[in-house]
């Protein structure tokens, strides 16, 4: 398992994953030369993803920053079966992804265009169940369940998302996409478009979500204090092109904290390498 | 707190793509070649089912009648009369309605007083419908020229002022707070500011009215006996089934029209609006 | 080929809040004032159409309260049986059926790719064609009995449901599309959950607009071709001569095409109540 590294800089990051992985299992997730390229105006190639190697262990919390327009999303996509790549593979538990697997769930920035609009909270969060052919009972039973484990009341599930406050249609997301139970959960920068406040508070909430339920979570942020804060690991991606600059092991105790372990030097000091990762040009 | 149970449910090797992503392996079926084949086809099957005696060969003329009929009427001076005739009405029609239109949803829609009070009753005309006037409009002016440009006027005028009206008033609020900052006012935050922001609104009304007219139009020749396009289909219908393939001639050359006029109007409207919403840059996905 | 999606943004402002106690005088007062505000020029223009006409001995324009007297004579309820329900039955068939194809239709040019590409042309060139023209044909094929009017009435209202459907469909924001592909719905379940009602805004506005086109060939197929109905009724008025007739059948036509009007409208407002709250919310 030869992962890419941009840095030589010895004990800067280990590149193997970390954290749960049972015996004979493997990464959940494997990346090898992913590489995707777009079409702009007459025929012109870009090339957003040059080429990107890693694993994801199972149960681990992965970040991924980088320069904005680095790819990140990109990548995200690739991965989570929504845009397939231009070069390399992606393995899911070992077989190459063709769509967005069953398992796999995905949080988008924008929440105000990803929930149903005429649809109520409870119907949104259980229409995945219901897919799944999921008893009815079942299905409040679940929904409840999830709007109470990201923090909201289950009253909520009668209300329509576009009647609720940003970081309320947020967290009603990532509910929708918690009920069906993913081992693998995609965040794409979820929450850029949310105040400072609110931030705070879900990344609590997907901190528990990742503690408790044992899920495996890919993490886009812009955000590096965020990014440090969450991650077992960080993957810095470089100024697209993009490649994977390094990957910085972030081995701060669990459960985190936004006062104290913001506050410890450990955490400063990660922040600081990665800082210096993606500010450092190409 | 409850337990969730395992819902994974693999399906391995299938592919879930939605209806609009072209599957990989084949080219894409697109582009002018199929819409040609869909209209050859339909074409095609009209022609088969002549032949197969399927229509009743009394209402139906075959494919080849009608084309000389097409060649017959569009050949002869007669032809180009009545498409001349047809579209003066509309065109007098439409200029005049949406003329007016234009100066008085722009007067009403910047005055909110004048709005809150006509609103309710442009909007009860606009609900009535039109072709209700034709036996007034017949009545004063019998079946000429002006009684078909009366008409159409009276019918694009109530939709379009309201298009006008609704489309001076939703000027985006950043906008508006924009153009205050900056210190525009009168009659340059008129033209600069107001009327740009409506254009999309009343260019979407006049494309509409065009039809709307076009169909008022052929109503006025039809029923009302003006003359055009619309008269000699009644008058051909009239002289029985010799004239069958005039009538399907004339049906065909009044769509002609149609499309000429709609695709007329649809150019004009993308070239003014050019800086509205055509300038994004594309990013289309490599497979 | 850009289609009328006739948005009417809503003018009025978001509605008040939700108090709970009983509103003070002021505002009921208020909401009075602005009824008022709203409907002093219709009183205003009717009661000037009573005193203009009031000693008119014009044959073309009778006094307004001759008409009203006649109006209530011969609609309720003679003329009403004769005319008004045979053609709002037609009216409602015609409709009903033509909203149910344009609606499938859509769907159908959403799912199968082949098809959409290959009828467009088709579609948008009957789209075009003035219906009306289309009526002498449909008297030879089919008479001038109801058949007639129901399959034109259908014919022509449609063209503009159909479009507006399929335009609709394909503009559906792609990020409810992706969501959809990952919370796992098969391609069926996305075009009726997702797509169908993301859809429903634009295409109650073809059905707006599939309605005005339905009035329009109901009146005129009985017009051309016809021995009852309200259109026959206005014309034979018209060319009788009889104008306090005909112009009771203008009124009569011009309140049921407003009442039609306003129930569509009322029933929009009510199945898509999830359009209109998001967007009061959003001009808030």
């Amino acid at each position: 398992m030869v992962l890419r590294r941009a840095s030589a800089a010895a004990g800067v990051a280990s590149t193997e994953p970390e954290g749960r992985r049972g015996p004979g299992e493997g990464p959940v997730l494997s990346v090898r030369d992913l590489g995707k390229d777009y079409l702009i105006g007459r025929g012109e190639r870009r090339v957003a993803v040059q080429e990107v190697s890693f694993d994801v262990g199972r149960g681990e919390f992965v970040c991924v920053v980088g320069p904005s327009g680095a790819g990140k999303t990109t990548v995200l996509r690739c991965l989570s079966g929504l845009t397939p790549p231009s070069r390399g593979e992606v393995l899911l538990d070992g077989v190459p992804i063709a769509r967005v697997a069953d398992h796999v769930g995905v949080v988008f920035q924008d929440y105000s265009r990803s929930l149903f609009p005429w649809m109520s909270v409870a119907a949104n969060i259980a229409l995945p169940l219901r897919v799944r052919k999921v008893p009815r009972e079942h299905q409040r039973k679940t929904v409840s369940a999830v709007l109470t484990q990201v923090g909201l009341d289950p009253d909520v599930g009668g209300r329509y998302p576009w009647q609720l406050s940003g970081g309320m249609q947020q967290r009603v997301a990532i509910a929708r996409a918690l009920a069906f139970e993913p081992e693998l959960l995609f965040m794409d920068e979820p929450f850029a478009s949310v105040d400072a406040q609110t931030r705070a508070e879900l990344e609590d909430v997907v901190q528990e979500i990742h503690d408790r339920l044992s899920v495996t979570v890919f993490f886009v942020t812009h955000d590096i204090d965020e990014a440090v804060y969450l991650a077992d690991r960080v993957i810095v991606l470089s100024r697209s092109p993009a490649v994977v600059r390094d990957i910085v092991n972030v081995p701060l105790p669990r459960p985190r904290n936004q006062l104290e372990t913001k506050g410890g030097p450990e955490f400063n000091e990660l922040r600081r390498r990665v800082f210096q990762l993606v500010a450092g040009g190409t | 707190m409850a337990t969730l149970t395992r819902l994974r449910r693999r399906v391995p090797g299938e592919v879930h793509r939605p209806p609009d992503t072209p599957s990989r392996p084949h080219r894409r079926l697109g582009g002018l070649g199929v819409k040609v084949l869909g209209l050859v086809c339909a074409v095609l099957v009209w022609e088969l089912l002549g032949v197969a005696g399927a229509l009743p060969a009394d209402s139906f003329p075959t494919l080849p009648e009608t084309a000389r009929a097409i060649g017959t009427e569009l050949g002869g001076s007669a032809g180009w009369r009545s498409i001349g005739q047809t579209l003066a009405g509309w065109a007098l029609g439409y200029g005049i309605g949406s003329a007016c239109a234009i100066a008085v949803g722009i007067a009403i829609g910047l005055n909110r007083f004048a709005f809150r009070s006509s609103i309710s009753v442009i909007e009860f005309m606009k609900t009535i419908p039109v072709v209700a006037i034709l036996p007034i409009a017949v009545l004063e002016f019998g079946g000429t020229l002006k009684m078909e440009y009366t008409l159409v006027a009276f019918g694009v005028f109530w939709p379009l002022t309201i298009q006008v009206v609704y489309g001076v008033r939703s000027m985006d609020p950043v906008v508006r707070d924009t153009a205050k900052a900056l210190g525009v006012r009168g009659a340059r935050r008129f033209g600069l500011i107001v009327l740009p922001s409506a254009a999309p609104f009343i260019a979407t009304g006049l494309r509409v009215a065009a039809a709307v007219a076009l169909v008022l139009t052929i109503i006025a020749e039809l029923i009302g006996g003006a003359a055009g396009l619309g008269r000699d289909i009644l008058v051909a219908e009239d002289s029985g089934t010799s004239a069958l393939p005039i009538v399907y001639a004339l049906i065909v050359i009044t769509g002609g029209v149609g499309i000429v006029l709609t695709t007329a109007m649809t150019q004009i409207e993308r070239r003014a609006l050019r800086w509205h919403e055509r300038f994004r840059p594309l990013e289309r996905e490599l497979a | 080929m850009a289609l009328d999606v006739s948005s009417q943004p809503t003018l009025r402002s978001a509605p008040p809040p939700e108090t709970g106690r009983r509103a003070p005088a002021r505002m009921l007062l208020r909401q009075g004032g602005r009824l008022l505000g709203g409907v002093w020029l219709f009183a205003l223009m009717v009661a000037l159409w009573w005193l203009l006409t009031e000693h008119s001995t014009s044959p073309y324009f009778p006094p307004l309260h001759t008409i009203l007297n006649e109006l209530a004579k011969v609609w309720f309820f003679r003329a009403a049986q004769q005319d008004l329900v045979p053609s709002m039955e037609h009216l409602a068939i015609g409709f009903a059926v033509a909203g149910v194809i344009g609606i499938a239709g859509g769907a159908l040019f959403w799912r199968v790719r082949v098809a959409r590409e290959a009828l467009t042309p088709l579609v948008y060139f009957l789209y075009v064609l003035p219906a009306p023209v289309l009526l002498p044909s449909f008297i030879l094929l089919f008479g001038i009995g109801s058949f007639m009017k129901v399959a034109i009435i259908a014919f022509a209202a449609l063209w503009p449901t159909l479009l507006n459907a399929i335009d609709g469909m394909r503009s559906v924001d792609p990020l409810k599309l992706e969501t959809a592909r990952t919370l796992g719905l098969s391609p069926n379940r996305t075009l009726w959950s997702i797509v169908l009602p993301a859809a429903s805004p634009q295409i109650a506005a073809g059905l707006r607009n599939s309605l005005q086109v339905a009035i329009l060939l109901m009146v005129v197929s009985e017009m051309v071709a016809s021995t009852a109905g309200i259109g026959y009724f206005i014309l034979n008025a018209q060319q009788s001569f009889e104008s306090v007739d005909m112009w009771t059948g203008i009124i009569v036509l011009g309140v049921v095409g407003s009442i039609l009007n306003l129930i569509f409208v009322i029933v929009e407002r009510l199945v898509l109540r999830w359009y209109y709250g998001e967007r009061a919310l959003q001009q808030a």
